[in-house]
């Protein structure tokens, strides 16, 4: 019995306990507070172990024996869930009262939390997959008890029919994977041949890529996050999305490894498309919660352009970058989920405080909600990738993976490791382009509703749990050096890397990341000095001389359209134009404009209309009659004798 | 610290933050000689910069702290950027190290610093320049990194010092893959600096302008401040560009004085091809960057296939 042994297992049970009392009519705060405790103490024995302290619990097994254990991997994402979740609780216990059904949506945050603890920490197929099933339908139910109209209900239908049919691969994979005993790693998937191991892995990309939200797969995430109540779009994007990469990383590294190079390469060009066709969708998106969501696909991509540049390298021989690759993978996982949730958490607070989050009707929050304003900037300035902040870390380090592989152990791999770079640089200043547009609108400027000029800054934990993140994101982006050693040792066949503030990777001009927050900070407050506090008295915007009228600002539309024209022949945007002309004089003009998403267009509508389709043509078998189905019986039986006389089966 | 890394480190400072200006100046003087103009000297920047320092800044409202510190980050960023540019070969170490792609990131920080303070001021001309500043920066982005992949071939990284030394001598200049790069880092170059036929510095005309148009609020010392980061940033790209991809030979005095050279010749390049093209139009530099990106990836190809073969 190891030291975390203890402490983990005092925090399952508090978590339980936390996630139960809502129902036995405790206060709810109380229940928030047993929730924290809980998943506080998992994280401690999470992070225990990926420090370098012994495994708790027991290692993989094949059968249906349900056990529990914390490996390192498990640790890393076990810390990770509670860092979120920890300010998620804390959000919640000045979010959740007087917000509608308080007490349900308490107790399925507990159970939420618990499903995603288990998922990572199980130790069988068993307890694996009734994890995996929990973490979808509590959100699910969540929503429900948030608000059931139409599109809600509708949200949550395609949410549900979408991950459970992706989920299927889920199933096939681990089932698969324990039958050729290759959980516990007695035996080897490749020791059954190709067909198999493809099996496993398409289901696995499949399963995995649907609940992580890989385009062409992602079509729930945008509509199911942002009708979540906050604290939980704050868990499903930043945690929930990741614990599906904690899977699909588990099969491609742990339980399938070595795959073949073909996975590697999916891999990459998933999470390419889902980086590149993440942001753009996001730019293109009026709803700040809808933008986030979108985001969540591009870094959900960006963590996978990192792991499949670590499956390629692998293949190569190339030890030391795939850990490299690696490594970055995980770091950006961990810097996506403290951004995402602080955002999602400020965005929460926008809505309490303003009303609907439609971006061309806000405006100027950061005077009126200062904290939950400063918080959002500096979350928009790390997912945006800027320097000195956490997202930089891991994308400069997964930017310099995919250089690498460009140098190229062959032609091709060359090719598409820098077709994999340049398309990551454009995601990076993309995504610049769209979270600049999100901060101008949201809290800079003039308010462009009277209930935003008058938005009141929220309460206490609502105020810190996002302040709170924002500090982690900092923090994050000064210390990623002296984190990274123990994210490579996850790494299969790993090389070790030196901990130190500075990241130097081979054959790189190193990246010193305290010395660039000091620099910048530095530099930037001489500055300040040296500007002087010498100023003219306050004056309106000049504009060139124009009067500066709110209903001359500009629009998300407006702001986007140079990228929407550019792009036009990929985004195909619709535009119609309505002019009303009485007598020969214009009185009015009506303007309607969207970038249509074409995956749900050109790829989910005609697969439902084929799947009804088909389910028509199933219900002609079902005629009601009794003698028709004791035909198909007798029919079936024939088949299957025949099957055994030819030897098929049996 | 040898005499050379401390000639570098000087060259850097002093070089970057007092002579950058004389470079947008030199490039508008010889500009106008050639369009038959006397023009302005010269050290036109430095009296502009000299007087606008003089003059109290101006806060438009309602604006927000973001809209204040925007000038003292931008041109913090700027500075930094400019600490990692190696000179003639030498990479002197500050404690930032010499990576490309975090040069990649200081400037990014600097954009998204100008475009914020657009839409703090919510002046219709800002947000018009940044937007069109963002839309190019996506594609340039992309283009800058094919160009800096094609640089750090032969020196195996992306350290800029170590990119510099494999460019040193005839030795690139056999692989298809320099000139591909070469000719991918020019249209770097035009985007950066602002120049024709992508962005035209000279023009007041609110409709036609893009860096100048996020500048047009700001007064006073924050001006001074955005005007000198903009001379810096074309002091960066022109080294990068003479000490990545234009010839260079021996030592570090030898490749001091073709640096010199180089940034005398690429502004009078710039010169030349702000006298004789004509602006783009907008929607069309995308695709004019991303055929530079292309003819990076031709690069990329024959510079894998001869180390295959």
């Amino acid at each position: 019995m190891s030291s975390s042994d203890l402490p983990a297992l005092a925090g399952a049970v508090a978590l339980a306990l936390g996630t139960l009392a809502p129902l036995l009519r405790l206060r709810l705060d109380f229940a928030l507070a047993l929730q924290a405790l809980g998943v506080a103490l998992l994280g401690a024995a999470g992070a225990a172990v990926l420090f370098g302290a012994a495994p708790v619990g027991s290692g993989f097994r094949d059968g249906i024996e349900p056990a529990l254990g914390i490996d390192r991997l498990s640790g890393f994402f076990l810390a990770t869930i509670a860092l979120t979740a920890l300010a998620t609780l804390l959000y919640a216990r000045d979010y959740l009262p007087g917000h509608r059904g308080a007490s349900p949506l308490v107790a399925l945050g507990g159970l939420f939390v618990a499903s995603l603890c288990l998922v990572v920490t199980a130790r069988d197929a068993s307890l694996f997959l009734a994890g995996w099933e929990l973490m979808t339908l509590a959100p699910a139910a969540a929503i429900l008890v948030r608000g059931h109209d139409a599109p809600v209900r509708n949200a949550v239908f395609v949410y549900l029919a979408v991950t459970h049919v992706g989920g299927a691969g889920v199933w096939i994979s681990v089932l698969a994977l324990a039958h050729y005993g290759a959980l516990s790693g007695t035996g080897t998937l490749a020791a059954h041949g190709g067909g198999p191991e493809a099996l496993v892995l398409v289901a696995a990309l499949i399963g995995f890529g649907t609940k992580a939200g890989l385009m062409p797969l992602h079509s729930w995430l945008p509509r199911a996050h942002p009708v979540a109540p906050s604290n939980f779009s704050a868990l499903m994007s930043g945690v929930m999305v990741k614990v599906a990469l904690y899977g699909l990383v588990r099969v491609l590294f742990e339980w399938a490894a070595p795959v073949p190079l073909w996975a590697g390469l999916a891999l990459l060009g998933a999470g390419l498309l889902s980086a590149l066709g993440g942001v753009l969708y996001a730019l293109f998106q009026h709803d700040l919660k809808r933008l986030l969501a979108f985001s969540s696909i591009e870094n959900v991509g960006i963590v996978a352009l990192g792991l499949g540049a670590s499956l390629t390298f692998a293949w190569a021989g190339d030890r030391t970058w795939a850990t490299i690759a690696f490594a970055a993978a995980l770091l950006h996982v961990v810097n996506h989920a403290l951004v995402k949730a602080c955002l999602f958490l400020a965005a929460g607070s926008f809505e309490r405080a303003a009303g609907p989050l439609d971006l061309d009707r806000l405006g100027g929050l950061l005077r009126r909600m200062p904290w939950t304003g400063a918080a959002f900037l500096v979350g928009a300035m790390a997912i945006a990738g800027l320097p000195p902040l956490n997202g930089f870390a891991s994308e400069w380090l997964t930017l310099q993976a995919l250089v690498h592989l460009a140098f190229g152990p062959a032609v091709g791999l060359g090719i598409a490791g820098m077709v994999a770079a340049v398309g990551l640089a454009a995601t990076a200043a993309l995504a610049l382009f769209c979270f600049v547009k999100a901060v101008g609108q949201v809290l800079l400027g003039a308010p462009r509703r009277p209930e935003v000029a008058t938005a009141e800054e929220v309460p206490g934990g609502m105020r810190a749990a996002p302040v709170a993140l924002a500090a982690g994101c900092v923090a994050l982006g000064v210390v990623p050096g002296l984190l990274l050693p123990s994210l490579a040792a996850i790494a299969p066949d790993h090389t070790s890397l030196a901990a130190a503030a500075t990241i130097s990777v081979p054959g790189s001009g190193t990246f010193p990341a305290p010395w660039l927050l000091v620099g910048v900070v530095a530099l930037t407050a001489a500055l300040w000095w040296a500007r002087g506090s010498r100023r003219a008295a306050p004056v309106p915007a000049w504009v060139c001389g124009q009067p500066v009228d709110p209903r001359l600002g500009w629009t998300s539309a407006g702001f986007t359209k140079p990228v929407r024209l550019v792009l036009e022949a990929i985004l195909r945007p619709r535009r119609e134009v309505v002019m009303t002309e009485e007598g020969g004089v214009l009185r009015a003009v009506a303007y309607r404009g969207e970038v249509p998403h074409l995956f749900d267009s050109a790829l989910y509508r005609p697969a439902r209309r084929r799947a009804l389709q088909g389910a028509a043509l199933a219900r002609r078998i079902q005629s009601g009659s009794v003698r028709g189905y004791a035909a198909y019986l007798l029919v079936l039986l024939l088949v299957v004798l025949l099957a055994v006389r030819v030897g098929v089966i049996g | 610290m040898s005499a050379a890394t401390a000639a570098a480190a000087a060259v850097q400072v002093l070089g970057g933050v007092t002579l950058a200006p004389l470079l947008p100046g030199t490039i508008q003087a010889a500009k106008a000689r050639l369009q038959g103009r006397r023009g302005p000297s010269p050290l036109q920047p430095y009296r502009d910069l000299r007087k606008l320092w003089g003059k109290s800044v101006a806060d438009p409202q309602p604006t927000t702290f973001v809209y204040r510190v925007a000038p003292p980050l931008v041109a913090a960023a700027t500075a930094l950027a400019l600490l990692l540019v190696p000179i003639a070969g030498v990479a002197p170490n500050w404690g930032l190290g010499d990576d490309a792609l975090v040069l990649v990131g200081l400037l990014a920080l600097a954009r998204f610093a100008i475009a914020a303070s657009s839409w703090d001021s919510g002046s219709g001309f800002a947000l018009m320049g940044s937007s069109r500043d963002l839309t190019f920066a996506a594609f340039a982005e992309a283009l800058l990194l094919a160009a800096l992949i094609l640089a750090a071939l032969p020196a195996g990284g992306t350290a800029l010092g170590a990119m510099a030394r494999a460019a040193n001598g005839s030795g690139p200049w056999s692989e298809p893959a320099h000139w591909c790069g070469a000719v991918a880092f020019a249209l770097v170059l035009l985007v950066e600096t602002g120049r024709q036929p992508i962005d035209n510095p000279d023009t007041h005309l609110e409709l036609t302008m893009i860096h100048e148009g996020p500048l047009l609020e700001y007064a006073g010392r924050d001006l001074a401040l955005l005007q000198w980061s903009a001379a810096a940033r074309h002091w960066i790209v022109i080294v990068l560009a003479a000490g990545l991809f234009l010839p260079h030979w021996g030592g570090f005095g030898a490749q001091l004085a073709y640096l010199a050279a180089g940034i005398v010749v690429l502004c009078a390049g710039l010169a030349l091809s702000e006298t004789t093209q004509a602006k783009m139009r907008i929607l069309r530099v995308p695709g004019l960057l991303m055929g530079g990106c292309l003819l990076a990836f031709v690069g990329l190809a024959t510079w894998l296939l001869g180390a295959s073969i």
